[in-house]
């Protein structure tokens, strides 16, 4: 037996407790036994089921890959602060589900995804139009359009059957459809108030309409024109003739519950009333139907959330993440995220909107064809920090709101004029030095 | 019996090794005393002087999420001062705050007399009395916020039924003068309990001599309490109206929860105009501005109050 000596013993021992003790306080395997480990930080989905299937296909990306995928989900408005913190401190997740305007805002924090975005357009029959509107930086695509989500005109077409009506095809015939309908005692509802769903259907009818709120330069406040005044002129009669003072009161669930009330015979949402009176076997889910959000003078626009991958360039592990990326985009893991989904998420690329799972029922039919008229909000601008703060101030609400106050129509549009204006203002005296 | 290191030194037992010399450095009373305070210095440092000298250094700086920020001296201030929707915040703070404390004011003294009084289940409803204050806010605000719901509103349905007021009864959230009655019932509703037992304590504590010898002198309910209840609840009433107006101005839960400011920012406050814009909006420069605010307003009441109270 050879004899150690007590120096010997005693930095052996240290040696090893050392590394016993930084095991136990990292919580993981030291160096050698440690796989690769790819983080994704993604939102609580509305339909968990939809998280359960991306945790299983990170996981069989995992075992292909010879690597761990955690993938960590907190809820949607948490997800702002959060990733502005990883932002700031240079670390934390590999890659992330980015906002439309994540790709613009953080465009020198993320890393260029171009090769894969255009690999996956060429071999997925293409991408659709608002893909590069909001992940197309002038320095190449800073995210890789993951899903969508349709903003189509719910309606409860047993109500419109017996006023005799049709599902609108136009604002204009919303507007007619409406006064008939607030007559029979069921208005329609858009809210004008400080809920997303507000400034979601504001961008529809401002663009259906040929109103710009910001010039394509960026630069520019596009709200004060003709074609606003017109919006504004609508609005102030849908509310006045087809609509209740309750949709200025309004969060994002407002119109929910009022068209799953049976009062409400329309509004222009998500088709998320519908899957929970389905879910909830509510008897409402036969008389609630789907159409195409309403065109106007200038077409058929809207402003659906638009939601991407986005990789830090910080991270260690940007080639891996851009293959985890494409081995969710591929059609067979795509597909069944689409059916845990519940026909939820859409996809951006055209050859994966060909799913059974909306041509099946009629009531959804129309809806992966939704994208043909998405944009991401700002548009002809492109996102900038300025159309999130109008988008978050709740200018465009904000300005109808004060118009069917009693506000001149053309003082309501000096207001939101200025708002946006100041907006541009504190961007652009930062542009340039970022 | 406890041998200093001095004294074994002096026996020439042992040398003062660096712990025992440690320990003798913090036996001195000037030592030991800064010892004693540091945990509570260091948590101070913290969690209160390092986000507020952060938040000083964002609003002197034009600091956008995602994008450092360089240094713009007043700019932030100039900006803000220069939009219609944060002067409509100011004016907005100063009414929810001149009315709700009045009323949680008022209403506190009358129901800290109340329970003053033996009733029945005198422990019970004190304690019921806390539950308001006691259960967390946002929660508390999401059952109001249903009462105040446009189609479910149990407050008109109640109304209605009573042939109080004519059906579809008032948009509680979608009128001006209407949101801002309910955010301020709301406030005075959380915040009575902690009036109501705070000026309960300074009721206890005044002795009974005085109504008694007020009593001698003829004095009649309304003499007793002019006379002696309030001049001696002073004190009491100077400290409990201080932090309500802290409180009440730096509000943020009931806005956020009931109104998110609207309609039309007739309800937002400093708070939930500063989290828009800074944290919703990505711009934090203007962010921290709009809260900092509240600081000098709120260090000027707090300096008033404080001098009268002194007089007092």
């Amino acid at each position: 037996m050879t004899r150690t000596s007590r120096r010997q013993f005693l930095r052996a021992a240290a040696g090893t407790s050392a590394g016993l003790a930084s095991w136990l306080t990292l919580g993981r395997a030291p160096a050698f036994a440690q796989k690769r480990e790819l983080t994704f930080l993604s939102w609580n989905h509305f339909v968990p089921a939809a998280d359960v299937e991306l945790r299983t296909q990170a996981e069989a990306f995992g075992k292909q890959a010879n690597c761990t995928v955690r993938v960590d989900t907190i809820a949607h408005l948490q997800m702002p602060a959060k990733v502005a913190a990883e932002a700031q401190s240079q670390s934390g997740h590999d890659m992330y589900r980015t906002n439309a305007d994540d790709p613009f805002l953080y465009e020198q924090q993320l890393a260029d995804v171009t090769d894969i975005v255009d690999k996956l357009g060429k071999e997925g029959g293409g991408w659709y139009k608002f893909a590069a509107e909001a992940c197309q930086t002038g320095s190449g695509w800073r995210a890789v359009p993951w899903f969508w989500i349709s903003f189509p005109g719910t309606y409860n077409q047993t109500i419109f059957k017996k006023a005799g009506l049709e599902a609108p095809k136009t604002w204009d015939e919303l507007l007619k459809h409406g006064k008939v309908l607030k007559k029979a005692g069921h208005p329609v509802g858009l809210p004008i108030s400080h809920c997303s769903d507000a400034h979601s259907s504001y961008w529809s009818i401002a663009w259906s309409h040929g109103a710009k709120v910001i010039e394509a330069d960026g630069k520019t406040p596009a709200i004060d024109s003709e074609q606003t005044a017109r919006v504004i002129e609508w609005y102030k009669e849908l509310f006045k003739d087809a609509m209740e003072p309750e949709v200025l009161s309004w969060d994002d669930a407002g119109n929910n519950r009022f068209i799953l009330s049976g009062k409400g015979s329309w509004i222009h949402n998500p088709v998320s009333p519908y899957a929970a009176a389905v879910a909830k076997k509510m008897p409402v889910a036969d008389d609630l139907n789907h159409h195409s959000s309403p065109a106007g003078p200038a077409g058929t626009h809207s402003a659906p959330p638009i939601l991407s991958i986005g990789i830090w360039k910080f991270s260690k592990n940007i080639e891996l993440a851009k293959e985890f990326t494409q081995f969710l985009m591929r059609k067979d893991n795509y597909d069944a995220w689409i059916v845990a989904s519940n026909a939820f998420n859409h996809p951006p690329l055209k050859n994966l909107a060909d799913h059974p799972i909306w041509a099946r029922n009629p009531k959804l039919a129309m809806l992966p064809g939704e994208a043909e008229f998405a944009h991401p909000r700002g548009w002809p601008a492109k996102p900038s920090a300025a159309v999130r703060l109008i988008d978050v101030n709740y200018v465009m609400a904000d300005m109808v709101a004060k118009a069917i106050n009693g506000m001149p129509t053309k003082r309501a549009m000096a207001w939101a004029q200025d708002q946006v204006a100041l907006a541009i203002k504190g961007q652009l005296q930062k542009g340039g030095k970022s | 019996m406890a041998v200093g290191p001095q004294a074994l030194e002096a026996t020439g037992l042992s040398r003062p090794g660096r712990l025992s010399r440690l320990h003798e450095w913090l036996q001195q009373e000037h030592v030991f005393g800064y010892a004693l305070i540091l945990p509570a210095l260091l948590l101070l440092t913290c969690l209160v002087a390092y986000p507020f000298g952060m938040a000083i250094y964002f609003s002197l700086s034009d600091y956008w999420v995602g994008s450092p920020g360089e240094f713009v001296g007043l700019q932030n201030f100039r900006d803000i001062l220069g939009n219609e929707v944060f002067r409509r915040t100011v004016y907005n703070s100063f009414v929810f705050t001149a009315i709700a404390v009045t009323l949680k004011t008022l209403l506190g003294l009358w129901l800290a007399m109340l329970l003053f009084r033996s009733l029945r289940f005198k422990r019970l409803v004190r304690g019921a009395v806390l539950l308001p204050w006691v259960i967390p806010t946002a929660l508390s605000t999401l059952g109001w916020w249903w009462m105040f719901d446009s189609l479910y509103s149990v407050v008109n349905w109640s109304a209605i039924r009573l042939n109080l007021i004519d059906p579809p009864g008032p948009n509680w959230l979608g009128v001006t003068s209407y949101a801002m009655a309910a955010v301020i019932a709301v406030n005075v509703w959380r915040g009575l309990p902690f009036f109501a037992i705070i000026v309960l304590a300074g009721l206890v504590s005044i002795s009974r001599e005085y109504y008694e010898a007020a009593e001698v002198d003829g004095a009649g309910s309304w003499a007793r309490f002019r006379h002696v209840t309030l001049p001696l609840l002073k004190p009491v009433l100077a400290v409990v109206i201080l932090f309500s107006t802290i409180f009440t101005f730096s509000d943020f839960n009931i806005v956020y929860v009931l109104t998110r400011g609207g309609p039309v920012n007739t309800t937002h406050l400093f708070a939930t105009l500063a989290y828009q814009v800074g944290l919703n909006g990505g711009n934090l420069g203007q962010g921290a501005a709009i809260s900092l605010f509240l600081f000098p307003m709120l260090a000027a009441v707090v300096f008033v109050q404080l001098r009268w109270i002194r007089r007092e």
